[in-house]
């Protein structure tokens, strides 16, 4: 019984990262229909902007190093909203859908490679060796974790509970949801539809950024392509979950990581990604909308 | 409908790039330099092709075997070069793929290399084992210890030692110090993790090691070993075996088995070193690490003392690793090859280097009827020292 619920610890811990992450894709996709492949890049944005501000913070500053994903907050939100109105916004005026997911992969190569291009990142691993939460094992019940990890699950708990809150309640949140729902239709209320747009991408990335502190914090080390595996187990995720629905993605985020330990666990460590994928296709398979869609007939 | 145009999206991709992958292979053609047994080259030049990972997860190694044969083609040019030939070096960047390795190959084929040192990592190198044979090029790699890259009457040599007597060493050093339950973590689509984890396996039964838990990864770039790791723990094994690479174990893998709870020892092989330079957090979790390497920089002998000095005056110390001791060996053991063949005659050079016996950095070795030499492993472990991890020379073993 131990080993399960240190298992499902793990699980949750993971789950966390990615349901953060697959909000960045569901939110994205609910309001524009665009698969953001470049998403899981914004994470390594994230992730380096930490790298580079944690020993100026710990060592000049004397600020604790989590302060870093403040910083880490602004730069991908900005990176985030740049890929909007440089690649995205002129591509989806002149292009289909298709094309805009084309522009969407192109980005995520062209961010990896200029990253590997900028000498102070490269192609090699950086190691932050700084702590950014403590990963002393702390034992509760005979179940071993950390401070890192009860940090990732709670701030993952309550970033989602805050953005919940904030587009059900807030008037910038209704005119996202409205947005998703109908753009011509939002225009004619009076909703500026590309401020919400630029808006939603803001916070996307900011979640990654999120997202990077926890990939920091649990693994310490930042490499150009750290963002290409967790975007797309994150993309599972929201697909799984429902995507373009903000509770699809949370539940499909820790069903996912859940999934990945179980089977780590008890069924072979090797094959945990092949049955995430398994579960995806069978859940497709029965519920195409994902688990928390619902199978809306095409509008014409 | 949408998904499915994804998915022929996706492929086509993929297959672009496989293609692209294999335009350079037209490119290159047999090269022919032989020049016949004059045993004077004077005037000429011999180009030694390296191919190694200069970027990507494993380019502390690629750096310092360029490094190091470069500096051991400076030492022999300045001597007076081979028979009185100059010594050139072109090096290529595999990434630490095998896709790329091939490319490599190709390209220096395609520049009339007289021998090859590399590929550096096992994948890579079996990826080319093949090409080297077939157009007749001598090459010697410095680093790939997987068991099935030397075979009897082939082209391929190397001056480290293989897997299975890798494993052996440390599942003997187990032993030694009394641990009997063991656990296992290794990747299953990585040659040099999963040949290990055979050898570890095969030795453990006859040093009477039981193998309690056995945990793996698909591959070495995994980044969370967290499940793997509390089972493993939960196991009650009082050493762990892991043979993954520097970049996976200092970060990720030593502080996630802490973490996790696992107090026993945690060995590896020649893969751990250059963790001291991949550290985080608390330095105490790095403690009780053991692992196998190929010679050691405080070994007071006087060719190890002249290697370590004239690499750190010239290159620092920070890239100093064992690998780079190998590569230095690898072009010295040519520049013997050569002289004994009295030629830059590929067959002749590869009939020199069979059975060779050389002394050099990394111990006195004689290539065996495959072209692996037989040498003796240092135990290494971990240790504070101002704030920073070092490296500790524990013992010799085999």
């Amino acid at each position: 019984m131990t080993e399960f619920l240190q298992q499902l610890i793990i699980g949750l811990r993971l789950g966390s990262v990615y349901a953060l992450v697959a909000l960045g894709y569901t939110m994205v996709y609910g309001i524009i229909r665009l698969i953001n492949f470049a998403h899981g890049d914004f994470i390594m944005v994230g992730g380096y902007t930490l790298y580079f501000t944690i020993p100026i913070l710990l060592h000049q500053i004397g600020l604790p190093a989590w302060v870093g994903v403040l910083a880490a907050i602004v730069i991908c939100a900005l990176v985030g909203v740049a890929v909007e109105l440089v690649a995205y916004r002129p591509v989806r005026k002149k292009g289909t859908s298709m094309s805009a997911l084309i522009t969407a992969i192109a980005m995520s190569l062209l961010l990896e490679n200029l990253a590997q291009a900028i000498p102070a990142m490269g192609p090699n691993p950086r190691v932050i060796s700084e702590e950014i939460f403590s990963t002393a094992p702390i034992s509760i019940g005979g179940v071993s974790t950390n401070l890192a990890s009860i940090m990732t699950i709670l701030i993952a708990a309550v970033v989602m509970a805050a953005l919940q809150l904030f587009v059900q309640k807030t008037k910038l949140g209704r005119a996202m949801r409205a947005v998703s729902e109908n753009k011509e239709a939002s225009t004619l209320v009076g909703i500026n539809v590309n401020r919400t747009i630029v808006t939603t991408f803001a916070i996307g990335s900011g979640l990654a950024a999120v997202a990077a502190l926890m990939y920091c914090a649990q693994y310490h080390t930042v490499t150009t392509t750290m963002g290409s595996m967790l975007g797309l187990k994150a993309f599972v995720a929201a697909v799984l979950g429902g995507i373009g629905l903000i509770p699809g993605a949370m539940l499909g985020g820790i069903v996912v990581g859940i999934i990945e330990a179980l089977v780590t666990a008890y069924i072979s460590s090797s094959l945990a990604n092949a049955v995430v994928f398994l579960v995806l296709i069978v859940v497709l398979l029965v519920k195409p909308a994902g688990i928390l869609g619902k199978n809306v007939g095409e509008k014409v | 409908m949408k998904m499915k145009r994804l998915i022929a999206f996706l492929l086509s991709l993929v297959m672009v790039l496989a293609f692209a992958a294999c335009g350079s292979k037209d490119d290159a053609k047999p090269s022919d330099n032989a020049a016949g047994g004059d045993s004077d080259l004077s005037g000429q030049t011999i180009l030694i092709g390296n191919i190694t990972p200069m970027t990507g997860a494993q380019a502390a190694y690629g750096t310092a075997i360029t490094n190091s044969i470069q500096m051991a083609i400076d030492e022999i040019n300045e001597a007076g070069g081979i028979l009185g030939a100059t010594v050139e070096l072109s090096s290529k960047d595999d990434q630490g793929t095998p896709a790329e390795a091939v490319s490599g190959f190709n390209a220096l084929l395609s520049e009339d290399v007289t021998a090859i040192i590399g590929a550096c990592l096992s994948s890579c190198t079996s990826a080319i084992t093949s090409l080297a044979d077939d157009e007749g090029v001598v090459l010697i790699t410095p680093s790939s210890t997987a068991d099935s890259i030397t075979t009897e009457d082939d082209y391929v040599f190397r001056s480290c030692f293989k897997d299975s007597f890798q494993g052996e060493m440390v599942a003997a050093y187990a032993a030694e110090q009394g641990w009997t339950k063991a656990a296992i973590l290794y990747a299953t689509g990585d040659t040099y993790s999963s040949g290990l984890r055979d050898s570890f396996e095969k030795a453990a039964d006859q040093y009477d090691i039981e193998i309690v838990c056995e945990q793996s990864t698909s591959d070495t770039g995994a980044v969370d070993f967290s499940s793997q790791l509390a089972t493993i723990a939960a196991s009650g094994a009082d050493v762990l075996f892991a043979p993954y690479y520097y970049d996976a174990v200092g970060p990720k893998i030593i502080p996630q088995a802490r973490e996790a709870g696992f107090t026993g020892a945690i060995m590896g092989c020649d893969g751990f070193d250059g963790t001291q330079d991949y550290t985080t957090g608390d330095l105490s979790a790095y403690e009780n690490v053991f692992f196998t390497n190929h010679y050691s920089p405080e070994d007071p002998s006087e060719t190890v003392q002249h290697y370590v000095t004239a690499y750190t005056d010239k290159y620092g110390s920070e890239s100093l690793n064992a690998l780079g001791a190998l590569a230095y060996d690898a072009m010295y053991m040519l520049k013997q090859a050569i002289e004994t063949a009295g030629s830059i005659d590929h067959d002749a050079i590869r009939d020199a280097t069979s059975g060779m016996h050389y002394v050099g950095v990394t111990g006195d070795m004689t290539l065996d009827e495959s072209g692996t030499p037989e040498k003796s492993v240092a135990i290494m472990s971990f240790a504070q020292a101002d704030g920073k991890l070092v490296q500790k020379f524990v013992t010799t073993q085999g």
